[in-house]
């Protein structure tokens, strides 16, 4: 599925097939783009995030089983990111879930509305209305430590210091538009839904304040801050806790698909971690070893190189008791040294709101 | 046209910067601050030590000996309080007592002159003793903005016609434990707070402000010198969080907003703003937000400063504070200096006016004074030079529905358990509620939640979900909350006592966040997302018909078309039994052991009749008249005259509230004020002044008690009397007073012993007490 602003985009910009979805890769260069999002803002195509609406009398019931978080009193003004699993405890996909007052939308991670959709029809034991919105609204993200200025200028400043995870219905020169305060990256962050009939305006209008960033700065970014990237963390077998994202399931709710299987994995401990390194030479393949002491103790999940690190950025899942900063491990025959999340400290913590 | 003119025509001020409105203005417009190092050791342990606090001989120099023996806080509300009514001129001849109210905003529960706490209202009601003031009382603890908040509710008096002149104020002195609470919060500035340019803490402060509101009218007749127009005030809840304000100053836009409209002005009428100015980051950069929101580019022509670093935080006494300086502003054409400013550009808000350290004389007609607390309670004043008498109407009449109800309480959750509790007799007293099986917020939430917004969150859910209402997002904007209190939440101010007592370095800062009386509100707020006036009412017993009182108000000036009335108490020890032997409480029985104390939490939906019937919702009851009565507070020679006391104020409240009801045009074919009373009797000895009270100003009717059934829950028992009313009149449900064997007054055929009523009765009369001081009455009837 290609991206209902390809033709908004430059020429020379650098597609990649990322699941179902055909999304921009770059725009101009990696270091170019993640210099942006990391230090003005940047404007996001996330054409990619299928959106799904639940609607029904039962809208938030299945909603609330499907869902590894506590959505019951999720208002529309709130929304949050959770998992969906199935039930092996598997994750299906990770989502943005926004309340609305008919219901629920879901937004999926970049490339997974598909799969996540066959997944909700084929939990529907609640007979509620799936619509999939994807053809007919998409997403653009603003992200960057002044994208709040950005938001000022292109819609509205009472907006920009919304509270994490706060949505508010505006209208965007006559289009309605849903405003999300989010965030991937530790930066500033925002999220607008909109008709796709509208959606090259307010991309043309956003590049008048700000500068594009494709996916590649975009993943960078959300690694060097450890939010998960469920295309490359999410591998074949591994539990929730596994994984790091226990923080997007909240097992004190009573009932959801796959909450047997995290809690079997809660109380079984042991198994893997996932944590962060860097250095070494060159960036590992997904799946190399990783050693210590001669000893082989898990394998590499996902690498990259840094721009902001300038070297070699990685996540490795290893054993449990091994999974600390500051250990010295050998990752393709090279030294790497792990670290605590975040990677790298984002320049809006330190940049006020005016 | 245009409600009755209401003004200002006195004004009373005890603060660090100054002992009477003179000195005070006096050292507003020459910089003189007043924040100075805390001197007692105790204050030692913590590395702030500036506060802004009130010389002892200020006050001993302005009360009589007789005073002497009160404790610190009725002794600097009695020294503004007096001097607002001498400024003011005003007279025991020039207006009657029943007719001369009070409204005290106050944060802190403060200590009695031996160091125990005391009940919320006890102040308020020292100084109403000492100044004869036997019109409406109202205590209001929506933290830092209450005593803005209370010069609002002042002005609703009058317009309703309560009262002719009403003592509105603030009061709360220096303690240590908020002290430590704040230090603990690292919200103190080591030195001198600096507002809107270094913002790195707040300081406290000590003090009362009262300003003397009456109607122009009355006031011009009497000859006395308006000193400005209470034009407009605004009410709204951030609905965001526990202590910190919602930092798009949406919340605060919009007290503004609500408050210009109110005056029926414009942002462009508006010369000058008192901000809130605490000093704190948080505060000063939302506040900024505000000035953009509300002035837009206008917002660097509009000066706006803050006078905290003269005076400190006075919590509750601020908003009264800063409006006697507003006052003064008005008067003498001067905006009073943001001192302490650093106006070398470092950290602040760029193009904004903050009047930097030097007072500047300008033409001001048009003030806004802001107030922002705890709980994300926002309050505006709208302050403007007094124009000449004019042609006024009344406050409409607008008929208000009760529409759903939420009772939690130990005899049941929900109205369906309470029903079939009453209905089998069965009473609960002395058993914590229970929310099993259910949460009734977000578990996030939740869990972090103390157990009385737990009880006031799960009622509000239930009376929200028994109405039957379904409001999308934007109509929740102006949904209004009240919410009522004795005494807020024992568990989370007995955590945080006991963790001061430990070690005052190492205060419990969630419990803090929780020891403002207007926390739970702010909660429920939160939870439901309601962002509409909100207030929060302190009268122990009283507080729910007190509260009622301000929902219609509400509605009746067109402020909100649907208001949440929701009350909690609770009684520590209080434990969730499933079985046993619970005492059970005997409410006018001559023989009865004594009241039994609970924990319990009940809301009602109140609703305008037209927003009722536009949605077809279903009421339990229209609300025909309310009536407040203030007792003669004592200190009585001997009980007998206390007594006396308390049952002719049960007698004017019912009269009054009977009263109300004729004037809106309720009839009664059967002649009688109601079929049935439920009283606010608690198995005391007091049980039997109420019922002779009763007896004869309501004959005929059946008289019972909801303490029968859940025990004595302080403001909850109120609301729950007013529940029980109104399910009386819709279900014919009312509960029954089993063990009654011999009561206090009356024959035994005058009350119900059985449970269960013939069927719905047409009229229903909740009392409501907090004896000694206000007693209140509700008459509902069918609908």
């Amino acid at each position: 599925m290609a991206s209902v602003l390809a033709s908004a985009h430059p020429q020379e910009t650098v597609y990649g097939q990322v699941g179902d979805a055909t999304v921009p890769l770059r725009f101009s260069s990696l270091d170019e783009e993640y210099k942006v999002l990391r230090e003005r803002a940047a404007v996001l195509d996330l054409g990619g995030h299928g959106l799904i609406e639940i609607t029904g009398p039962d809208a938030v019931a299945f909603a609330q089983r499907v869902l590894a978080r506590d959505v019951e009193y999720l208002t529309s003004d709130r929304c949050m990111m959770t998992l969906l699993l199935d039930a092996d405890g598997q994750v299906v996909d990770q989502v943005l879930a926004f309340g609305r007052e008919d219901g629920i939308l879901l937004e999926s991670s970049c490339g997974a509305g598909a799969r996540l959709l066959a997944h909700l029809r084929a939990n529907n034991d609640e007979g509620v209305e799936i619509t999939d919105r994807s053809g007919d609204l998409t997403v653009l993200g603003l992200e960057g430590p002044y994208a709040w200025g950005v938001v000022g200028r292109l819609i509205d400043a009472e907006l920009a210091s919304l509270p994490f995870e706060s949505v508010v219905d505006t209208t965007w020169n006559g289009a309605d538009v849903v405003f999300a305060r989010t965030g991937f990256t530790g930066e500033y962050g925002y999220q607008m839904i909109v008709p796709v009939e509208h959606a090259a305006d307010l991309w043309r209008q956003s590049l008048e304040h700000a500068q594009a960033a494709g996916q590649e700065a975009l993943e960078l970014a959300m690694l060097e801050v450890r939010q998960p990237i469920p295309r490359h963390e999410v591998t074949e077998g591994a539990t929730v806790v596994e994984i790091g994202a226990n923080w997007l399931v909240d097992v004190t709710k009573d009932e959801f698909v796959g909450r047997e299987a995290v809690l079997a994995a809660f109380e079984a401990g042991g198994g893997r971690r996932t944590v962060g390194f860097s250095g070494g030479e060159g960036v590992p393949a997904p799946g190399t070893r990783v050693w210590v002491n001669g000893q082989d103790i898990g394998e590499v999940v996902h690498a990259v190189h840094s721009v902001g690190l300038g070297a070699t950025l990685g996540l490795a899942r290893v054993d449990h008791d091994l999974a600390a900063a500051g250990l010295e491990l050998t990752v393709g025959g090279t030294e790497v040294t792990t670290l605590t999340s975040p990677y790298i400290v984002p320049k809006s913590w330190s940049i006020p709101i005016i | 046209m245009a409600l009755r003119p209401v003004v200002v025509t006195g004004l009373g001020i005890i603060c660090a910067a100054g002992r009477d409105p003179a000195e005070f203005w006096q050292r507003l417009t020459t910089g003189q601050g007043g924040l100075t190092p805390v001197e007692d050791e105790a204050f030692a342990v913590f590395t702030a030590r500036h506060a802004g606090q009130v010389p002892d001989e200020w006050i001993a120099g302005q009360l009589p000996g007789s005073d002497a023996a009160l404790d610190r806080t009725a002794r600097l509300a009695l020294v503004a309080a007096r001097q607002a009514v001498g400024m003011a001129g005003l007279t025991a001849s020039e207006v009657a007592a029943e007719r001369f109210g009070i409204i005290l905003g106050k944060c802190q529960a403060t200590p009695d002159a031996a160091g125990r706490y005391q009940p919320m209202h006890r102040t308020q009601d020292v100084v109403a003793e000492r100044l004869g003031l036997r019109g409406p009382r109202i205590l209001v603890s929506t933290a830092c903005a209450a005593g803005g908040n209370a010069v609002g509710l002042a002005k609703d008096k009058i317009l309703t016609g309560e009262a002719d002149a009403v003592l509105a104020g603030g009061v709360d002195p220096l303690l240590f434990g908020t002290y430590a609470g704040f230090a603990g919060l690292q919200a103190l500035s080591t030195g001198p707070c600096r507002p809107y340019s270094h913002s790195d803490g707040l300081n406290l402060g000590e003090g009362a402000a009262f300003l003397l509101l009456e109607p122009l009218d009355l006031a011009l007749a009497r000859g006395a010198v308006p000193l400005a127009e209470v034009a407009g005030y605004g009410l709204s809840a951030d609905a965001y969080h526990a202590t910190a304000p919602d930092p798009t100053g949406r919340g605060g836009a919009s007290a503004v907003r609500r408050a210009l409209a109110d005056a029926g002005l414009t942002p462009g009428d508006v010369q000058y703003v008192s901000g809130h100015g605490t000093g704190t980051p948080a505060n000063d950069a939302m506040e900024a937000k505000v000035m953009r929101l509300v002035f837009g580019e206008r917002a660097g022509q509009v000066p706006t400063s803050s006078i905290k670093s003269f005076v400190g935080h006075t919590l509750g006494a601020a908003g009264a504070v800063e409006a006697v300086a507003s006052v003064l502003a008005l008067r003498h054409a001067t905006a009073p200096p943001t001192i302490g400013f650093d106006d070398d550009g470092r950290g602040r808000a760029g193009d904004l006016d903050f009047v930097p350290n030097v007072a500047r004389p300008m033409p001001i007609g048009t003030v806004v004074s802001n107030n922002y607390a705890f709980g994300g309670n926002n309050v505006s004043l709208v302050l403007t030079t007094p124009g000449g008498p004019r042609p006024y109407e009344e406050l409409p009449r607008r008929e208000a529905v009760i529409t759903g109800l939420g009772p939690v309480t130990g005899a049941g959750t929900g109205v369906a358990e309470l029903t079939e509790a009453v209905l089998a007799g069965r009473h609960g007293a002395g058993r914590a509620p229970s929310l099993e099986g259910r949460t009734f917020a977000p578990r996030s939430l939740w869990r972090h939640m103390n157990h009385l917004s737990r009880l006031a969150i799960a009622a509000s859910r239930l009376a929200w979900e028994d109405a039957g209402l379904k409001l999308p997002r934007k109509d929740l904007d102006d949904v209004a909350l009240i919410f009522a209190t004795g005494a807020g939440s024992a568990e989370s101010t007995g955590g945080f006592d006991e963790s001061i007592a430990a070690n005052p370095n190492k205060p419990a800062v969630l419990s803090f966040s929780n020891v403002v009386l207007n926390a739970t509100g702010g909660a429920v707020c939160q939870t439901l997302g309601l962002r509409g006036p909100t207030t929060t009412i302190c009268n122990g017993g009283a507080s729910a018909s007190i509260a009622l009182d301000c929902a219609l108000e509400l509605i009746r000036s067109g402020k909100a078309e649907v208001v949440l009335v929701v009350a909690a108490d609770e009684t520590p020890g209080t434990a969730a039994l499933d079985t046993g032997d619970l005492p059970a409480p005997s409410p006018y029985d001559s023989g009865s052991g004594g009241a039994v104390r609970g924990s319990a939490a009940v809301a009602f939906v109140v609703e305008s009749a037209e927003h009722c019937a536009a949605r077809d919702g279903r009421p339990y009851a229209g609300v025909l008249g309310t009536g407040h009565a203030s007792g003669d507070t004592g200190p009585h020679t001997d009980a007998e005259a206390g007594a006396d006391a308390d049952a002719d104020a049960v007698a004017r409240s019912i009269a009054r509230a009977s009263a109300a009801a004729s004037e809106s045009g309720a009839s009664t074919a059967s002649g009688s004020v109601a079929g049935l009373v439920v009283g606010a009797a608690d198995g005391t000895a007091g049980d039997g002044v109420e019922a002779a009270a009763v007896l004869a100003g309501a004959p005929g009717a059946r008289l019972t008690a909801s303490t029968a059934l859940t025990g004595d829950c302080q403001a909850a028992s109120g609301a729950l009397n007013i529940a029980l009313a109104a399910l009386a009149v819709r279900d014919g449900v009312a509960p029954a007073l089993t063990g009654l064997a011999a009561p206090r007054a009356g024959d035994l055929a005058a009350y119900v012993t059985k449970p269960g009523l013939d069927g719905p009765v047409e009229r229903a009369l909740a009392l409501t007490a907090a004896p000694g001081s206000v007693r209140g009455a509700v008459l509902l009837g069918a609908r």
